[in-house]
């Protein structure tokens, strides 16, 4: 088929010249009417089905279930290649409208598979190895900051340059008084570069006397760069010829030299110097501006693609600095030991990204009397509240006297709501047991959540109520079939809350003390409670997830209205394989919640 | 003297039959169907040399475009600039072009005793004829199907009196089916192909 099959797309972009030519030799038409069964589960499938034109709705087998559409794909997806390389298809594909397939048989996709390793990776592997494959090839969107900036960015030094002649001693003396540990030699019209391990060797093993030439032990095999090279290249080289320096020249002409330790220390400058203002700000006005930059620093970390998960483990480290200096500047020092702020919810996740809303609360000692708790604790919402931290709209901060608590109140309300099965104990259930202490006594906090753990542990009934709202919303797969003209799709009832909610009810009943989602995935791997292979899918999924509506969410900012729905992904906006990794990824989803229903007996 | 097609066929059969070429002359019994198209210099059978030959097999439901013919010919002399303009094909682009008996012999290979299809068929298989007749005696055996009348026929029953618009544009656009590429020899035969499969196996289009 000559032209018209378009190689450009995911994974057959991934084919070279000569295997490009043998899949369009390979490939055959074929046509379905609506509502005819291209593949049914069971049937050895032909092979791989690009569409041409035309739905095809992937389903599942019918059985007990009422028949639930997984997947709908259109005009240049593919389907049924995990079927063909299986041998069987286990769902059913039904044409939902008229619908034209160009066929790739299953022996040339065995074939390709054979030749092509990332093409075969592609068609076989997890969410994980696509986003890998992805990352790999997907330009700068996956990028760390430091892997863009480039070797002009500030990391060349000016290099020490002697003259033929000079003798060792000359240059050593030269390089403690410019406290270099190496130098370039000019000889004639070149370059050699000296370093003090070089001058050491010489002097001690190699036994030269001190008034050598320096242009005798010097090397000129210099390894080089050009100025607008990525610093990620030069840090490339230096590693595959294990050396420490690269020689800067643009164009015969020399700029100076590249270390290892400057390459590798400017990633963190920029978090490391914010962390630094906070813990110096000795005043409220201090710490504001501290916060603000902040924002800047999510901006640029976020624009730059760093991977939405170390993103939240930046920001949750800072939000914890920033709230913490806080409560030392607002808190009366006397009054510190008796008390422990925690942050709820998404914050005590470590979870957040964009500054959402504020979830904290206060536990102090039993019998503490302190008459000013109140209005400080007014004022510490009202400062978080102007350093940028919107106020909570369900009133889940310390200004609310309901989540200001001794430790006897807090541990009663938290098995009260754990005992009543209304739908908001359930949430401020979970939103509480998510909490994380940042400020204060810590140990007030872990001997609530110890009892409170304790305490659970003999209520079965509790886990099955609290893991069913993780399936109350529906794994929205459904809505691809529409998907170019008004897909939109609620990344958190769909995909996002059923993952966390459901790690958290897990992760309550083995007792782990984690609370961010990923970490708890950890933890119930270890413990062998879930598949690595589950957890590894389930961290890909929820990464892609927050991934997907980060990148949304800061466009949507950035155009400078408020963002209305923070959860929205509108997915038209995605590339079609940013939409395969999504369907994948609800895949996932809709696995885990299965698993849930069967573990907590919630089928029905 | 124009001799009808059928007529010479059946000549043709009874004088073949039992010559090297017999097999053609049996009549077909499978499934399958040739989609083929040539590109010309001219629309005059007469005047008009071929310059590229594209045919598909057609299975049932699907277009086998994984068995495919696809000849270039070496370049006529009568490749003009009035052809070139329409099919786009320049005497440089068929440079690695093959021998006309060559191509004959590969249309035959490819083609046996099978119906073939086509959009205007008869002009193609005329085309055809004109080569093969001095060669080998005989034009191609197979039953001859019009995509136009096979479209006809369905859509007369939706549109009694009026005139059918039998457009190559029309067609495909009615039954809503892609121009894979239009003036090649291949793209055209596999639109027809898939043209066909729709008019076979699809519900009636909408007019």
């Amino acid at each position: 088929m000559p032209s018209s099959f378009n190689m450009t797309n995911m994974p057959f972009s991934l084919l070279d010249e000569p295997e490009q030519t043998l899949l369009r030799n390979s490939l055959d038409i074929g046509y379905y009417q609506r509502n005819e069964t291209i593949l049914a589960a069971g049937d050895v499938p032909e092979g791989v089905y690009v569409i041409l034109k035309g739905v095809v709705s992937e389903n599942d087998v019918g059985g007990s279930d009422v028949d639930h559409v997984f997947v709908h794909y259109t005009a240049e997806d593919y389907f049924g290649g995990w079927s063909a390389i299986k041998g069987r298809a286990i769902h059913n594909f039904i044409a939902e409208e008229e619908t034209i397939c160009h066929i790739l048989p299953t022996k040339a996709l065995l074939d390709l598979c054979a030749v092509n390793s990332r093409f075969a990776d592609y068609f076989q592997q997890s969410l994980s190895a696509k986003t890998e494959i992805r990352s790999e090839l997907g330009g700068d969107q996956d990028m760390a900051e430091f892997m863009l900036a480039q070797i002009k960015d500030g990391a060349i030094r000016e290099p020490l340059i002697i003259q033929q002649g000079d003798s060792i001693e000359t240059a050593t003396r030269l390089m403690r008084q410019q406290r270099a540990d190496c130098m370039l030699v000019k000889r004639g019209n070149r370059y050699g570069m000296v370093t003090g391990t070089d001058l050491l060797d010489a002097i001690v093993i190699d036994g030269f006397p001190l008034d050598t030439d320096v242009a005798e032990i010097a090397s000129y095999r210099l390894i080089t760069t050009a100025s607008d090279d990525y610093l990620f290249n030069a840090l490339i080289t230096m590693t595959q010829q294990h050396i420490e320096r690269v020689v800067v020249m643009d164009d015969q002409q020399l700029l100076g030299v590249v270390e290892l330790t400057d390459v590798l220390s400017y990633f963190s400058s920029h978090s490391h110097v914010i962390g630094l203002r906070i813990e110096r700000a000795d005043n409220i006005a201090a710490l504001r501006e501290a916060a603000e930059g902040l924002s800047d620093l999510v901006r640029a970390v976020v624009g730059q693609g760093v991977k939405a998960r170390f993103v939240m483990d930046l920001i949750a480290a800072m939000n914890g600095r920033i709230i913490a200096k806080l409560f030392d500047l607002i808190v009366p020092l006397d009054m510190q030991p008796h008390v422990c702020l925690v942050v709820m919810g998404s914050e005590g996740r470590g979870e957040q990204i964009m500054k959402t809303d504020q979830d904290n609360g206060l536990i102090y000692r039993d019998g503490l009397i302190w008459p000013d708790m109140y209005k400080t604790m007014r004022h510490f919402t009202d400062t978080l509240i102007s350093f940028g931290f919107p106020e909570c709209p369900g009133n889940i901060m310390v200004s609310n006297p309901a989540w200001v608590k001794s430790i006897g109140d807090w541990t009663q309300q938290l098995s009260d709501w754990s005992q009543n099965c209304d739908g908001l104990a359930q949430m401020n259930l979970a939103i509480a047991v998510d909490a994380h202490p940042v400020a204060g006594n810590h140990a007030l906090f872990k001997t609530s959540r110890n009892w409170f753990m304790r305490h659970l542990q003999s209520n079965k009934v509790f886990f099955a109520h609290f893991a069913k709202v993780a399936l109350e919303f529906d794994t929205p797969l459904s809505f691809f079939g529409s998907l170019k003209e008004k897909g939109q799709l609620d990344v958190k009832k769909g995909g996002i809350f059923p993952i966390v909610h459901g790690i958290r009810t897990l992760a309550l009943e083995y007792r782990i003390l984690e609370t961010n989602t990923f970490k708890r995935i950890e933890a119930l791997v270890k413990l062998g409670q879930i598949k690595e292979k589950h957890g590894r899918e389930l961290c890909e999924a929820l990464s892609l997830f927050i991934q997907v509506r980060l990148g949304q969410q800061v466009v949507r900012t950035e155009s400078g209205n408020v963002d209305q729905t923070p959860n929205t992904v509108d997915l038209a906006l995605l590339d079609k394989m940013e939409r395969d990794m999504l369907r994948d990824a609800l895949h996932i989803v809709k696995g885990f919640k299965k698993h849930l229903a069967l573990r907590y007996h919630l089928a029905g | 003297m124009i001799i009808p097609r059928t007529i010479r066929q059946f000549k043709e059969r009874i004088d073949h039959k039992a010559g090297p070429h017999g097999e053609l002359f049996a009549p077909y019994e499978g499934d399958e169907v040739v989609s083929l198209d040539c590109e010309t210099t001219s629309l005059n059978v007469k005047e008009g040399e071929i310059l590229s030959i594209g045919a598909v097999k057609i299975k049932g439901q699907k277009v086998v475009t994984s068995e495919r013919l696809d000849i270039k010919l070496k370049p006529p002399k009568s490749l003009t600039g009035d052809s070139i303009k329409i099919h786009k094909i320049r005497a440089a682009d068929l440079v690695d072009g093959v021998e006309m008996d060559e191509a004959l012999e590969q249309v035959l290979a490819f083609v046996g005793n099978r119906p073939v299809l086509g959009y205007y068929v008869n002009y193609d298989i005329r085309m055809l004829d004109k080569f093969l007749r001095p060669r080998y005696g005989f034009g191609l055996p197979g039953k001859a199907i019009e995509l136009s009348h096979v479209y006809h026929d369905i859509l007369k029953w939706k549109s009694i009196g009026g005139n059918v618009d039998l457009r190559f544009d029309t067609i495909s656009k009615n039954l809503d089916i892609p121009i894979l590429e239009r003036h090649t020899a291949l793209g055209d035969a596999i639109t027809v192909a898939l043209m066909y499969v729709r008019l076979k196996y699809g519900e009636a289009p909408r007019v």
